[in-house]
């Protein structure tokens, strides 16, 4: 197939080449790795793995990259996007023992399955096009069935509930999709060093996929060059967040799991990826600041951080930082090598306990009413302990409140009626007025779009429980419109709870290096979280209906059809004659007796022979009462078997 | 309805007319043919609904022109696609030579070249010949086709021509050749000049192509050669100006690496084998700008292409090289280049930017890695490649780059940029590559049996006449394409006749088929460009037809659901009145026979 290259001579003009146009001090694409990680109060420990890379802003967006991959960059050309996310998620964030109000987790606790939203930057009347053109790009980049995204049942337009403003954005998500390891490698082949060197050496797909959650995220945003005649920058961020369970040995119950990179991944990391501009491991130990003594300058100081009688690290961190609540550790992989690859351990020593900073209300959904005809979902928010700390309580016509933001999507077989909503704080009903502040209802129309409901709620700050229900009803699908395993039910997606309010961030008390994981935990994120998802049955029919129903129309009117027939061709003056001529002869009594069944079905009264004595017909009645109880009975017995042997 | 055909009373009727009379052998009266009427009209009635019914649940197909479809391709086997051009040889310098001769002569030799080659493409050609003697005399002989531009008599002087460089003498005959009417045709021409002789002895024959569609011929003494001027000549008409100087053998015609859309992309891949050992980066924006711009302008008539880069790392080749001492480097051989693109690891990605059938063509430049640097290409010959790089047609073309300096110097890797002089390197190779994927040689001189030809490169990689050629070739594998596409999708449309068939499909088909007549004609008119267009445009509507959703999802009303649907109630009707028709024939021919017998025995009584 392949035939050698000769060598071609062309004049080609070489001084055009050196007049090429100077683009000045170009800034280049850079690409950074990060690894978190950070032991949890429920002896699991999380692992979140952060890259991001920086295209400047440039006009060769799309044709031209050295570092950033040019799919995404073609796809954000293309589409015009300005801000996007896309997660993958299995398994559900615990925001009890998780954390709920740190940026770590109201950035990376997705809803279950395929999420996306964007923003475009496209004439409003094109929004809808670029979205579902969007949808297919992804779901062949991603491997993924988001082209599902496409029909407008599915997605919506959020206007202030999601968070982020804009009359371009589109939201939707599939909460069935099941992720797995075909979603990864796609993801991983945006990465330059993909999994072959670096951090993401670590992402042995068995050890991954074992964990108790894992939500694979890629964020891009554009940003403005500012110039005139300069396309837009584009920052793509991908990460990828683990919870995993580290083998125990030990037997008290108590004692926190000590843990190395090695025995919860089975890898080790050899090596930096070479074209990252910084690759660093963070380790984060929350609730650790009381027997710190202020002064961390001494040698000694630094030792104790992290090596001491509750725990102890295997390797010596490079830098230490102290924020609000706990101790950040810095390691930087650089050192490492084939002969001395970075291995980080955590050796507990005492047995420690520490909480989680929590959001200030815990959602959970759950669906009321049975039957397939209607129910209710109701939306529970519960005070946490640690509300009384937070920060962002507002004082309003000098009551203390908090807000707290409601985003819902209803597929429009969940008919949603609106006026049933009823809000409960502490067991007790309020009026709307008292605790809705805002609220913007889109009804869905029949197979054309899905319902959206948003609303804002102002609690008072002692709240200890608030409650949302609202009734609905089920609609019918077409049969057509049924998925293949319709019995199972179908998802309502997670409800959105933010808190406007409220936002997280980490407050490290030192200034540190441009570290991008660093600096995107030091911006303030808003608090979100989100709700289960509800799995609603709805009547499925019988999938073979419309054969039975072909089948028993045809055999009435066949029925209908032969018997009239029949009538049409009777010699009924024949019948009779025949009738009469067997009647003077002596037949045998299941004869005559046949003769008369027939008789009786054809409906005609038999006209008994006079010869035969009352004594006979007396005889005669009582077989035929016999003949009836034993048809009944047989038919019957044919119906209990047919139908119990389905 | 009350039915009284048989109320015949044996004891009152038949009492009195004969005495033998046997009512169960025998009837007196007629029987009666109504029920029979009945049911064999009902029996008639469904077997005339049955055409019916069978229109009813006939699945709409559109019609498609299944004739023309088979005409066209037809027509394409049998009668290959030629364009008009017109030739035109100058001789300069020629004293006793008459150009009616020389004329035949040329178009003797021309078609001894083009007899046996058919292809689809060629030139549907006509001569004219000047003759310039050396008083500047002319004398010539015109092709039949009036609108071939004449050559002013005088203009080439036979001692000044052919000074100075190759390039100034090829504008300088463009100059002389301006003005031509293009009407009909390119106009494509040689002149051979032939020079005093002043030394005495014999000058080189030194033949040039140009970069437009001028090629000339300077020697002396060539009235005594007069055979090989002439086999020349013709040669030089065919194998160039026609053929492209393409080698039979390579790559064949039919293939242009062209999308249906008429778009190119030419995906470049720079890849770095272990990022651990050495970093190369490039800067391809410049020489996208400066040396890949001029060619994808050149070939705007027949692709619309557009220019990709991208830079990937740990991407490691998937076919073994091993040590060689004498040649001090890695060696991999031709056998082991099908295994060379790492299909796992090169993820050299279909770029979202193409849409719908736009042609890809990937070109990589290999960096290897440090363990099996130098990599080198060993020829079947035992030599080194010069370029190190191989094409694969209708895919692309691989290059390997060896860094400068193989030793790893340092534990960490080196970051380096390809430098420009290497980049241009590089890229005069990925234009041979690419000349290579259009099926035209890359190299610049054309070898014949009579002699070589130096062909003067363009700064835009092709030369107007190998446009022209291509700009043939295109129109010829369009067409081709689109009558394969619709001749495979009439045989799937036969074949499969419960296939539901748009409209829009027949009409999509009807267009197709109009724009390849559209073609064709232009193309024997000599209309390049309008030919090209709507050669795309015929084959553009053929593939759109082929890859229709509603084609690729075939319907599943096929007749097992038919059947399933309408049995129910057919079958047991139909039985009721089969059974109903033949009970009522023989009860009717029964007692016809009866009432015969007892017609007879009345007779006989």
């Amino acid at each position: 197939m392949a035939s050698l290259v000769r060598s071609w001579i062309p004049l080609l003009i070489l001084q055009s080449f050196l007049v090429a146009v100077a683009f000045g001090s170009k800034e280049a694409e850079q690409f950074s790795e990060a690894l978190l990680l950070k032991p949890l109060p429920d002896r699991k420990v999380l692992a979140h793995f952060h890259f991001e890379n920086r295209a400047p802003p440039s006009n060769s967006h799309g044709r031209h990259h050295h570092l950033f991959p040019k799919a995404i960059s073609q796809l954000v050309q293309k589409f015009r996007v300005k801000e996007m996310e896309l997660s993958f998620t299995q398994g559900r964030w615990n925001h009890e023992h998780w954390g709920g109000f740190d940026p770590l987790s109201s950035m990376n606790a997705k809803p279950v399955g395929v999420e996306l939203w964007a923003v475009f930057d496209v004439p409003q009347s094109q929004v809808d096009t670029s979205w579902k053109n969007l949808t297919h790009a992804l779901s062949g980049l991603f491997c993924a069935s988001i082209n599902f995204l496409e029909s407008s049942t599915s997605y919506a337009a959020p206007t202030w509930g999601f968070g982020t403003n804009s009359d371009k954005l589109r939201y939707g998500s599939l909460p069935r999709e099941a992720v797995c390891t075909e979603n990864l490698t796609p993801w991983l082949k945006l990465l330059p060093c993909r999994d072959k060197d670096g951090i993401s050496a670590l992402m042995n797909r068995p050890s991954v996929y074992r964990g108790f959650y894992h939500s694979q995220r890629l964020h891009l945003s554009t940003v403005e060059s500012g110039q005139e005649g300069l396309g837009s920058g584009i920052v793509l961020e991908q990460t990828l967040t683990v919870v995993l369970q580290p083998e125990t040995t030990s037997v008290e119950t108590n004692m926190q799991p000590s843990w190395s990179l090695s025995s919860l991944f089975g890898r080790k990391v050899v090596g930096s990826c070479v074209l990252a501009k910084s690759s660093n491991v963070y380790l984060q130990l929350e609730g650790r600041l009381g027997h710190e003594s202020k002064n961390v300058d001494t040698e000694i100081e630094a030792h104790k951080l992290w090596k001491n009688a509750d725990f102890d690290l295997s390797l010596k961190p490079d830098r230490v930082l102290r924020e609000s609540s706990g101790l950040l550790f810095i390691f930087d992989i650089d050192k490492s090598s084939d002969s001395e690859p970075f291995d980080l351990g955590l050796n507990w020593k005492l047995p420690s306990k520490w909480s989680c900073q929590q959001a200030p209300l815990q959602a959970s959904r759950f669906l009321m009413g049975s039957g397939n005809e209607r129910g209710a979902i109701a939306i529970l928010l519960k005070a946490t302990e640690s509300q009384e700390k937070l920060p962002g309580r507002e004082l309003t016509d000098g009551r203390c409140t908090i807000k707290a933001n409601i985003f819902q999507i209803f597929p429009w077989y969940i008919k949603v009626y609106y006026h049933t909503l009823q809000i409960f704080v502490d067991q007790q009903q309020k009026t709307d007025s008292e605790v809705l502040k805002k609220i913007n209802v889109s009804p869905s129309t029949d197979k054309v779009s899905s319902g959206m409901l948003e609303m804002m709620l102002e609690l008072p700050c002692e709240v200890k429980s608030a409650a949302i229900s609202i009734e609905y009803d089920k609609g019918f699908l077409h049969i057509d419109e049924y998925p293949p395993d319709a019995n199972q039910g179908f998802d309502i997606p997670s409800a959105l709870i933010s808190f406007p309010s409220h936002h997280a961030s980490l407050d490290f008390q030192e200034e540190l290096s441009k570290s991008p994981l660093l600096s995107s935990f030091k911006e303030k994120s808003l608090v979100r979280s989100y709700t289960e998802v509800l799995l609603v049955p709805l009547t499925t029919p019988d999938f073979s209906m419309p054969y039975n129903v072909i089948t028993i129309t045809c055999t009435i009117f066949a029925l209908y059809f032969g018997s009239l027939l029949n009538v049409l061709r009777r010699r009924i003056g024949e019948e009779e004659r025949f009738l009469k001529s067997q009647a003077g002869k002596k037949t045998g009594g299941v004869k005559q007796l046949l003769l008369r069944l027939t008789a009786k079905i054809r409906g005609r009264p038999i006209e008994a022979p006079s010869s035969e004595s009352p004594a006979a017909e007396s005889s005669f009645l009582s077989t035929k009462l016999i003949f009836k109880i034993i048809l009944i009975a047989g038919a019957a017995a044919a119906w209990q078997y047919f139908s119990t042997d389905k | 309805m009350e039915e009284t055909s048989d109320r015949l009373n044996p004891t009152t009727d038949t009492s009195g007319i004969t005495p033998e009379f046997d009512p169960k052998t025998m009837r007196s009266t007629k029987p009666g043919l109504k029920r029979l009427f009945i049911t064999t009209s009902v029996l008639f009635s469904f077997l005339l609904g049955v055409p019916f019914l069978w229109k009813s649940v006939e699945i709409y197909r559109s019609p498609l022109p299944f004739h023309d479809i088979d005409s066209l391709s037809d027509q394409i086997e049998s009668t290959p696609l030629r364009f008009p051009c017109n030739f035109h040889a100058v001789f300069v310098g020629f004293e006793s030579t008459d150009p009616d001769n020389l004329r035949s002569q040329i178009q003797d030799g021309i078609n001894q070249l083009t007899h046996q080659s058919t292809q689809c493409g060629s030139c549907n050609f006509s001569l004219s010949v000047t003759v310039q003697n050396p008083a500047d005399q002319c004398s010539e002989t015109l092709a039949h086709n009036p609108s071939t531009c004449s050559y002013r008599c005088g203009v080439i002087t036979r001692n000044e021509f052919g000074v100075g460089l190759d390039d100034t003498v090829d504008e300088s005959l463009n100059d002389v050749f301006s003005g031509c009417s293009e009407n009909s045709g390119k106009t494509y021409s040689v002149v051979v000049v032939n020079k005093e002789n002043a030394n005495g002895e014999d000058e080189v024959l030194k033949a040039v192509v140009g970069k437009r569609r001028h090629a000339w011929v300077v020697g002396s003494g060539l009235e005594e050669r007069y055979g090989d001027i002439v086999a020349g000549v013709s040669e030089i008409f065919v194998k160039v100006f026609m053929n492209g100087g393409r080698d039979e053998e390579s790559i064949h015609g039919e293939f242009m690496p062209v999308g249906s859309d008429g778009k190119i992309v030419l995906s470049f891949s720079l890849l770095n084998s272990n990022p651990r050992d050495w970093v190369y980066d490039w800067d391809f924006q410049r020489i996208d700008d400066a040396l890949l711009a001029p060619v994808t302008k050149a070939l705007a008539p027949i692709a619309n292409i557009s220019v990709e880069s991208q830079v990937l790392y740990h991407t490691p080749k998937s076919s073994f090289s091993a040590w060689d001492e004498k040649l001090q480097g890695y060696i991999f051989r031709t056998s082991d280049l099908p295994f060379f693109v790492n299909s796992n690891e090169w993820h050299l990605d279909t770029s979202a930017g193409a849409s719908g059938r736009s042609k890809i063509l990937q070109f990589v430049v290999y960096i290897p890695s440090g363990k099996e640097c130098p990599l080198l290409l060993q020829l079947p010959n035992g030599e080194i490649s010069k370029t190190n790089g191989f094409i694969s047609p209708m895919w692309g073309g691989v290059i390997v780059w060896n860094p400068e300096n193989c030793d790893k110097d340092s534990e960490s890797p080196s970051r380096n940029t390809i430098s420009p002089q290497e980049l241009e390197q590089i890229v005069e190779i990925f234009l041979g590559q690419f000349r290579q994927l259009f099926g035209f040689k890359s190299e610049a001189i054309y070898t014949s049996g009579l002699g070589t030809y130096k062909i003067l490169p363009s700064e835009r990689g092709f030369t107007e006449w190998e446009l022209d050629v291509l700009s043939r070739k295109h129109t010829c594998f369009n067409l081709h394409s689109c009558s394969t596409t619709l001749g495979s999708l009439s045989r799937l449309v036969r074949s499969l006749p419960r296939m539901i068939i748009k409209d829009e499909i027949g009409e999509q088909v009807k267009y197709s088929l109009k724009a390849a007549k559209l073609a064709q004609s232009n193309a024997s008119l000599g209309g390049y460009s309008s030919s090209a267009s709507s050669s795309r445009e015929a084959r553009s509507l053929a593939e759109n037809v082929f890859f229709h959703p509603s084609i690729m999802s075939v319907s599943y009303f096929s007749y097992e659901h038919c059947f399933a649907v309408y049995s129910p109630f057919f079958l047991p009707v139909v039985a009721h009145i089969v059974l109903a028709v033949n009970r009522e024939w023989k009860r009717y021919r029964q007692e016809k026979a009866k009432y015969l017998t007892w017609l007879t025995r009345k007779k006989t009584a």
